[in-house]
């Protein structure tokens, strides 16, 4: 079993985190307050190794079992935060543990994900029937809709990828592709009108940077940054921009444009190279997994990991606007890659098990 | 998995294996444009973000007298800065002004609210920033009311034929004496960052200024963490010996708004730059600066430097200025003139000494004196003139050469070298005082009561000189004997006569000005038969060449020319220029500029006459009789010549001549002008006495102690 332990994408994602390091301790080192970061992120990476191994060594048929309970936590936790949840920076996300206060969303995407993939492979025949999409549809749609009045619209987002990538691979009519979409467009209206003033604004930022020179400051430094880079950038540590703080929130959101201005266009290729290697290592575990199950939740890890990471290098290549959203394995924070690594050890736990039987 | 699920599972797999690979070469793609293509413009709005040229102060150079004594240095000094480019930007999605809340916290940092003082402080600045008008509109506009006083300020205008005259013009300016209150200080600050931000908005605008190095720490301390705050370093000009040298030295300031242009072409780019405004200061400007240097530094996001990156030019320190003048004489000079005007009441005073072999000067005071330091700490061209404006002696004045007086019987010097080299006398020729003479009017020389009178000062003390040859004539200053000289006296001899006294006048150096190296300087003309025709429509009358001859009537010069006239019978006839700067150095040391003494041409004297000139000056000092034997010092032998000057101070509202005494007769000046050693003169020593009094006594003492003083206290 131990054989199948994928290690190249293991040692991959070992080496992202290690690049992680190195650009936080870069990003932070010269702020007192920040001074100490990189030892967290080591901190976390060794737990995050943990917690990978452990959940490669759960085996994930266990997991199927969880799945109905998973949702009852999931539209619990959220219904907890919707009534009782504390309101930081204007929107309803946590919830108070009396320990410390935790974002539900942040396992929930987990949980969403082994619900959808035990629905989605219980009823995988049956799936091409419109009830059955119906049914998964209003299902997603509750906690969906919980989260998108939170307001966290890049969570929403985010979930409604997952799903949405699950439910297509899963296999749906063109028929009801196209009854989905024009459901979406005659909502779209309603939809639009209850979108956050943030949101909005920030949509229209990145449609039009003028509107808000001090919003659209970050963004245009992020630029600079990764332009500065040239081709082998200015050496780890020693971006201007970087250093003398012209990019904000360096160390997380934006850790991709200190890579892009320190290691150059060789250097940020590289890496994006290893990241969707990752990927791609997820993508052949999805292709060899044993059942339909363990296929979709690799693919739901997957979709996930790719999708914070197009989002994340999207909007600091400032082909996408700006979404709160951490780059995988490389942002500064605990939370975010602790869970990233749970995932892949999700997927490490499928493909250990892809042959039914193991005699080695 | 039956076949239709796998062969959805292999069109999946490839599907997202391509968007992955399109994803992929997507950033690949965005990357290359952004670091690659357009890598060099990014590098470039980099460049700019992080580097900043900024002007590194030359040090100014140091001003030593004659004995390497300190007169002028520089004294670190800090100011509290604020960037334009750096503060933060207003908002607009917010309800608060930003930037308005980082100025309101600096104020509050800087104590304005609190300390009345420091808004008194600031509020000067910012009047330096904006000038009187945008002041005013400022914090009027900011709902506060500001009280004004009226100063006259100087001001270009044409005059009818086009030429640039300045003309004073009363002015309201704004009383900065009460501190404002913080709104008003807001809004100066929202103003000057305002205007800063349409010019270079990197350029830091000043908020306060002379800040001590111990609260400039504290301050940048708290300012840490405000964006676009600095504290920066400039020195101030400090003068150790404040009043002493006040006229000699000048003061600095920001370069006044008139000159603008002028400083401009010279290269000075920021407009508040301190330049030299009177004084050494003023004349050798371009030399004392240096050349300002500049620096590539890098800042980070809040606008702190972090490193030098690059010195474009290091700053060239200004050259030292090395003067002939001795500070320790200087003060022998300034405190026996002001201990005179105290005693007399007289209003201002003069005292020079010069070294006659080669112009150079060894002290210059004019009282009332100003301790120029305040002028270091001061508020610009319109507030400088305040401080001392309300002294109705007007201290800023320097008398020694901007004030024309009639020179009296120092003038004496002048007619009688005229008359020996003209031979109207000969060294032996004996002159008769026999009371006053009469000069038998033009129109009716027949008729005694229309004859006007001449008398010498010795005849209201009954006291008649009898006969004397040129040496007791100026020993003992007897006027009808210089009349004689001048005007000569129908039917018994023939005088100078008013072209040859004018053309002796001016080989004496007068009605031009003498060069010495400082500012404002002023000439007078030489009153001639043509001058009088033109401006007064009269002819020249004997009567005229009477009184030129004893330096009344039309006869002005400044003490300098006094000075220099003295100089000339002390020399053996020669014009020396007076100057003050005898060598430039660099701050190694290393000689730059050397002055070499313009010294005339010889006058067309024979010095064996001249000779006579100087028995004359030694025969006031030590002969019997003589009109200044206090001025005698131990062991020195001393020349000198007095002078009482009537003048009239023409008063408008009671249309006469101000101050004449009991009987009608006006005030006189007080003159002593003297040179020692008599055998081998090597300083002359001038000495003016603004409505002295008759006789001289008010200010042969100062010329007596300044003598004593330099050959025997100053002696090493």
């Amino acid at each position: 079993m131990i054989r199948h332990f994928d290690r190249p994408l293991f040692f991959c994602v070992l080496l992202l985190c290690g690049i992680g390091i190195a650009m936080t301790y870069s990003a932070t080192f010269s702020t007192i307050a920040l001074a100490d970061y990189w030892q967290r992120q080591l901190v976390f990476t060794i737990l995050g190794a943990i917690a990978l191994v452990t959940a490669a060594l759960f085996d994930y048929r266990h997991l199927e079992l969880l799945a109905q309970p998973s949702y009852i936590l999931l539209m619990a936790s959220l219904l907890a935060v919707y009534l009782v949840g504390e309101v930081k920076s204007g929107a309803q996300r946590w919830l108070n543990l009396g320990v410390t206060d935790v974002q539900p969303t942040e396992a929930g995407k987990f949980l969403l994900i082994v619900f959808l993939a035990w629905y989605l492979s219980r009823f995988q025949d049956r799936i091409r029937r419109l009830p059955y999409l119906l049914g998964v549809i209003v299902l997603l749609l509750l906690p969906l809709g919980l989260v998108y009045v939170q307001p966290d619209l890049g969570m929403t987002v985010t979930l409604a990828f997952i799903s949405g990538t699950l439910i297509l691979i899963s296999g749906v009519r063109l028929l009801h592709i196209l009854l989905g979409l024009a459901a979406g467009a005659a909502a779209w209206p309603i939809l639009r009108g209850t979108l956050q003033d943030y949101m909005v604004e920030r949509i229209e930022i990145f449609l039009d940077p003028g509107s808000n020179p001090d919003a659209a400051f970050n963004v245009q430094q992020a630029l600079i940054s990764i332009g500065n880079g040239g081709w082998i950038g200015m050496g780890w540590a020693e971006g201007s921009q970087n250093q003398l703080h012209f990019l904000r929130v360096r160390h997380t959101d934006f850790i991709f444009s200190v890579m892009a201005e320190e290691l150059g266009f060789i250097g940020t290729v590289m890496v994006l190279l290893l990241l969707f290697f990752v990927i791609w290592r997820l993508v052949r575990i999805a292709d060899l997994a044993q059942d339909q199950f363990g296929r979709l939740i690799t693919l739901g890890v997957a979709a996930l990991i790719f999708f914070q990471t197009f989002v994340n290098v999207g909007m600091n290549l400032a082909i996408l606007p700006v979404t709160g959203m951490t780059l995988p394995f490389l942002s500064y924070g605990g939370s975010s890659l602790v869970s990233m690594m749970v995932a892949v050890g999700l997927a490490q736990s499928v493909v250990m098990r892809h042959r039914k039987m193991d005699f080695a | 998995m039956d076949e239709r699920t796998a062969h959805t599972a292999t069109t999946t797999s490839i599907v997202v294996r391509l968007t992955l690979a399109a994803t992929f070469f997507v950033f690949c793609f965005r990357l290359y444009s952004l670091q690659i293509v357009s890598g060099a413009t990014y590098q470039e709005q980099a460049a700019v973000n992080r580097l900043r040229e900024i002007d590194t102060y030359a040090p100014r150079g140091v001003i030593y007298d004659r004995n390497g004594e300190i007169l002028a240095r520089n004294r670190p000094s800090f100011v509290i800065a604020v960037t334009p480019a750096d503060l933060p930007p207003d908002d607009l999605n917010t309800d608060i002004d930003e930037q308005r809340v980082a100025l309101e916290r600096l104020l509050a940092v800087l104590e304005a609210n609190t300390d009345p003082e420091m808004a008194i402080r600031i509020a000067e600045v910012m009047f330096l920033h904006l000038g009187r008008e945008d002041f005013r509109n400022t914090v009027e506009s900011a709902g506060l009311s500001l009280s004004f006083r009226l100063v006259d300020l100087e001001v270009l205008k044409q005059d009818d034929e086009g030429r640039e005259i300045l003309e004073e013009v009363p002015t309201l300016i704004p009383d900065l004496s009460e501190p404002l209150p913080i709104g008003g200080l807001l809004a100066l600050l929202e103003r000057a960052v305002a205007i800063g931000t349409q010019g270079s908005s990197y350029k830091p605008i000043s908020v306060l200024e002379l800040v001590d190095r111990e609260r400039a720490f504290q301050v940048a301390e708290e300012t840490y963490q405000l964006r676009g705050v600095q504290v920066l370093q400039k020195p101030v000009r400090e003068y150790p010996y404040r009043e002493l040298a006040g006229h000699v030295l000048g003061f600095l300031g920001p370069i006044p708004k008139l000159a603008a242009d002028n400083y401009t072409d010279r290269g000075y780019e920021d407009p508040n730059e301190p330049v030299g405004l009177n004084g050494l200061e003023y004349t050798y400007q371009d030399s004392l600066r240096g050349l300002p240097g500049k620096r590539l530094v890098e800042v980070d996001i809040l606008g702190r430097e972090s490193r030098t990156v690059n010195i474009v030019r290091e700053p060239e320190p200004g050259l030292n200025l090395n003067l002939s003048l001795d500070i320790r004489l200087q003060e022998v000079m300034h405190n026996a003139l002001a201990r005179q005007l105290e005693e007399t009441g007289a209003p201002h005073g003069v005292a020079l000494a010069m070294d006659p072999r080669n112009g150079a000067m060894l002290g210059l005071v004019s009282l009332p004196s100003y301790d120029n330091n305040i002028f270091s700490e001061g508020l610009g061209e319109e507030y400088q003139a305040l401080e001392v404006e309300d002294d109705t002696r007007r201290p800023l004045y320097n008398y020694a050469i901007g004030g024309l007086y009639p020179p009296g019987s120092t003038f004496k010097l002048v007619s009688a070298t005229g008359a020996l080299a003209e031979n109207v006398i000969t060294p032996y020729t004996t002159l008769v005082d026999r009371g006053p003479i009469f000069l038998p009017n033009f129109f009716f020389p027949d008729d005694p009561t229309q004859a006007q009178q001449f008398v010498s000062w010795n005849h209201k003390l009954n006291i008649l000189h009898g006969s004397m040859t040129i040496v007791e004539g100026l020993g003992l200053s007897n006027d009808i004997f210089f009349y004689y000289l001048g005007g000569g006296y129908p039917d018994f001899m023939v005088g100078l006569g008013s072209e040859r006294l004018a053309k002796w006048m001016r080989l004496f150096g007068y009605g031009e000005l003498t060069g010495v190296d400082l500012p404002g300087e002023v000439q007078a003309f030489v009153p001639d038969e043509q001058w009088k025709r033109l401006t007064k429509a009269e002819s020249w009358t004997t009567g005229d060449s009477y009184n030129m001859s004893i330096g009344q009537g039309d006869v002005l010069g400044t003490p300098m020319q006094v000075l220099v006239s003295t100089a000339v019978v002390a020399n053996g006839g020669y014009v020396v220029k007076p100057q003050f700067v005898q060598e430039t150095v660099d701050t190694q040391n290393r000689l730059q500029w050397q002055y070499e003494p313009e010294i005339g041409e010889r006058l067309p004297v024979d010095p064996g006459l001249l000779a006579f000139v100087q028995k004359g000056m030694w025969h006031a000092v030590n002969g019997p009789y003589g009109t200044s034997i206090d001025s005698r010092v131990d062991g020195i032998t001393v020349a000198g010549k007095t002078g009482t000057a009537e003048f009239c101070a023409y008063d408008p509202e009671i249309q006469d001549c101000t101050d004449r005494d009991h009987e009608g007769n006006l005030p006189f000046h007080a003159w002593y002008t003297a040179y020692a050693p008599y055998e081998d003169p090597e300083i002359v020593v001038t000495v003016f006495v603004y409505s002295g009094g008759e006789g001289s006594t008010v200010a042969i003492p100062v010329a007596q102690e300044t003598l004593h003083a330099w050959f025997h206290d100053l002696r090493p």
